[in-house]
């Protein structure tokens, strides 16, 4: 099984990233504004960024704290044209209204400098609970010529859970996105979610002066055993990382309280090998680049603008030899751009653009794909309302609700505009009308 | 926009008399309050509230003017802050806003100052108003 299959379950069919926690809140005195963009996760403001590289772990120095919270993202969601089969047991070919996830958190300062975001999810699509997103980390400040500098550490379960600009493809817009609907095509880069939870990594980090940010670290994939007690489970074992994978990030943020800038390049190269008893691997080197802008002024009108370019270089010699791939080497690009407007910290506005492009093979975009191409385009559109959040709401710090509409629509999908599958079934017809309600507490 | 309680408050920054002392004609005595309150928003509001009796990473702004430092109740200060005897003046405010390290070495307060004077004498202008 190749690591792209992984990569697609991750963006169809499994449930979508979707975090906000007031554990944070209640642990730091702050409201959830403070941290996030539209008063709700994972849209981080600079004060959010430097709390995440700060190791979950900056609080108003009070006890008893606990730092637990929990979340429920409930959805309708319809496609232009029924799907031919219904996405999961229990759902429908369309117009289907599900409890996407319900998450328990633990999540914010377990002692002095060290903190945690892990997540237990259960999806209600899937009905089956499994851990999520986890993100274990020490870090500390020390002044070096003068400079405050934060180095950490980070113990986690995703290449790029840790990072904390939301560029990357783990935080990136759209925050949240149907689980049973169409949020994009079926390629997509091994980092956009290819190993996710089922390997775990270390990676060392320093923040120099609120400016640079540099990160170095490395992964192993978990043992069929362990992802089938974490709940992932034995059949998608992807296999095993070589000894030589890296991820590794460089960003530089300008935070001029008023306005934010950051601009970064990051990477992850792996082999992956699916027969665990030996054999040839696949090769994937994934190389990044992105950019962000955030307009903050008085918070009354917050505009941003986030970008990135991943580029990956597949080597796919294990698909290739177990006639999985028609060619031994590969590209997969992948483009996002994506623009967002608060008014009040309160109602949202969203526009995002993708664009996934790549070599053909017959083979590995074969079924279910046009003319052999991953290609894949479209664009996301988003309405939200988030009341609560701010200083003085109802509420706070134990409850917060983002009440949302998001379009998504293709005008490529998996390789072409019309009868992208062989069955007549067109890019527009997965076009996704996702309706949800995002609460945590 | 300014309010009659505004152009009050204002005149009481330039006699001097807000903190109890009688002082000079200060550089920032000036401010804007309505500016100032924008000045805020920018720079303070996300670890300052106004209300008072809110505190969140840092205490409460309400009625800081004249406030003897580390004295708001229920909010755990640094012992250099709680140890620095300041009263916060407009004078001293304005020493501690543009470079708070250098006026208490031992604080906790992240934050890397402000160097516009003008938005300085906004903000105290702002914060006299709080109380």
């Amino acid at each position: 099984m190749t690591a792209l299959v992984l990569a697609a379950g991750a963006l169809l069919g499994a449930s979508p990233a979707a975090q906000a926690v007031p554990s944070f809140a209640r642990q730091t005195g702050q409201e959830c504004a403070a941290c996030h963009v539209g008063a709700y996760g994972p849209q981080l403001t600079p004060y959010g960024i430097k709390f995440k590289i700060s190791g979950y772990a900056d609080s108003d120095g009070k006890s008893g704290k606990v730092p637990i919270s929990g979340m429920l993202v409930g959805a309708y969601t319809r496609t232009d044209k029924a799907q031919d089969e219904p996405p999961a047991d229990h759902t429908h070919r369309n117009n289907n209204v599900t409890l996407d996830e319900a998450s328990l958190f633990l999540a914010g300062r377990l002692a002095d400098n060290l903190g945690a975001f892990v997540q237990l999810t259960y999806d209600g699509v899937e009905q089956a609970t499994a851990l999520d997103h986890a993100d274990v980390r020490y870090a500390r400040t020390f002044d070096i010529a003068g400079k405050d500098t934060v180095f950490g550490v980070s113990v986690n379960n995703n290449p790029g859970v840790q990072d904390p600009f939301n560029t990357m493809t783990v935080w990136g817009f759209p925050y949240t996105g149907p689980a049973v609907g169409f949020g994009g095509g079926d390629a997509a880069t091994l980092i956009n979610g290819g190993l996710e939870h089922r390997v775990l990594g270390a990676s060392a980090y320093a923040f120099w002066d609120n400016h640079l940010y540099a990160e170095l670290g490395t992964y192993r994939a978990l043992s069929p055993a362990v992802q089938s007690r974490t709940g992932q489970g034995r059949a998608d074992d992807m296999g095993k990382l070589g000894g030589n994978t890296a991820y590794w990030r460089l960003a530089w943020m300008e935070d001029l309280r008023k306005q934010v800038f950051q601009a970064g390049v990051f990477g992850f190269k792996t082999n992956v090998q699916p027969d665990r008893q030996g054999g040839p691997s696949n090769k994937y080197d994934d190389l990044g680049v992105d950019a962000s802008y955030q307009f903050l002024g008085t918070r009354k009108h917050i505009g941003t603008l986030y970008t990135s370019y991943i580029r990956e270089r597949q080597s796919n010699d294990a698909a290739f030899s177990a006639e999985e791939a028609a060619r031994r080497r590969g590209t997969l690009n992948e483009f996002k751009i994506n623009a967002s407007y608060y008014y009040d910290q309160t109602w949202g506005l969203s526009l995002g653009r993708f664009l996934t492009t790549g070599k053909r093979d017959s083979m590995l975009y074969g079924d279910g794909y046009a003319n052999g191409s991953p290609n894949t385009s479209g664009y996301v559109l988003q309405a939200d309302w988030t009341p609560w959040g701010k200083e003085g709401s109802w509420g706070a710090p134990w409850a917060n609700l983002r009440l949302g509409l998001q379009y998504t629509l293709f005008d490529k999908f998996n390789g072409a505009s019309h009868n992208y599958d062989g069955t007549g079934r067109d890019a527009k017809d997965n076009n996704t009308l996702f309706l949800f309600a995002w609460t945590s507490f | 926009m300014n309010t009659p309680i505004d152009a009050i408050l204002r005149l009481i920054l330039l006699l001097g008399l807000v903190g109890g002392g009688v002082h000079t004609l200060p550089a920032h005595a000036a401010g804007d309050a309505a500016k100032g309150a924008d000045v805020f928003a920018e720079e303070c509001a996300e670890c300052h509230s106004p209300k008072e009796g809110k505190n969140k990473k840092g205490p409460s702004a309400f009625g800081v003017v004249g406030r003897k430092a580390g004295t708001v109740a229920d909010f755990n200060y640094s012992d250099g802050l709680k140890a620095s005897g300041i009263t916060w003046s407009p004078d001293k405010i304005d020493a501690y806003v543009t470079a708070p390290k250098k006026v208490v070495p031992g604080g906790r307060m992240k934050y890397e100052g402000l160097e516009d004077a003008k938005a300085r004498a906004d903000l105290i202008a702002y914060l006299a108003t709080l109380r």
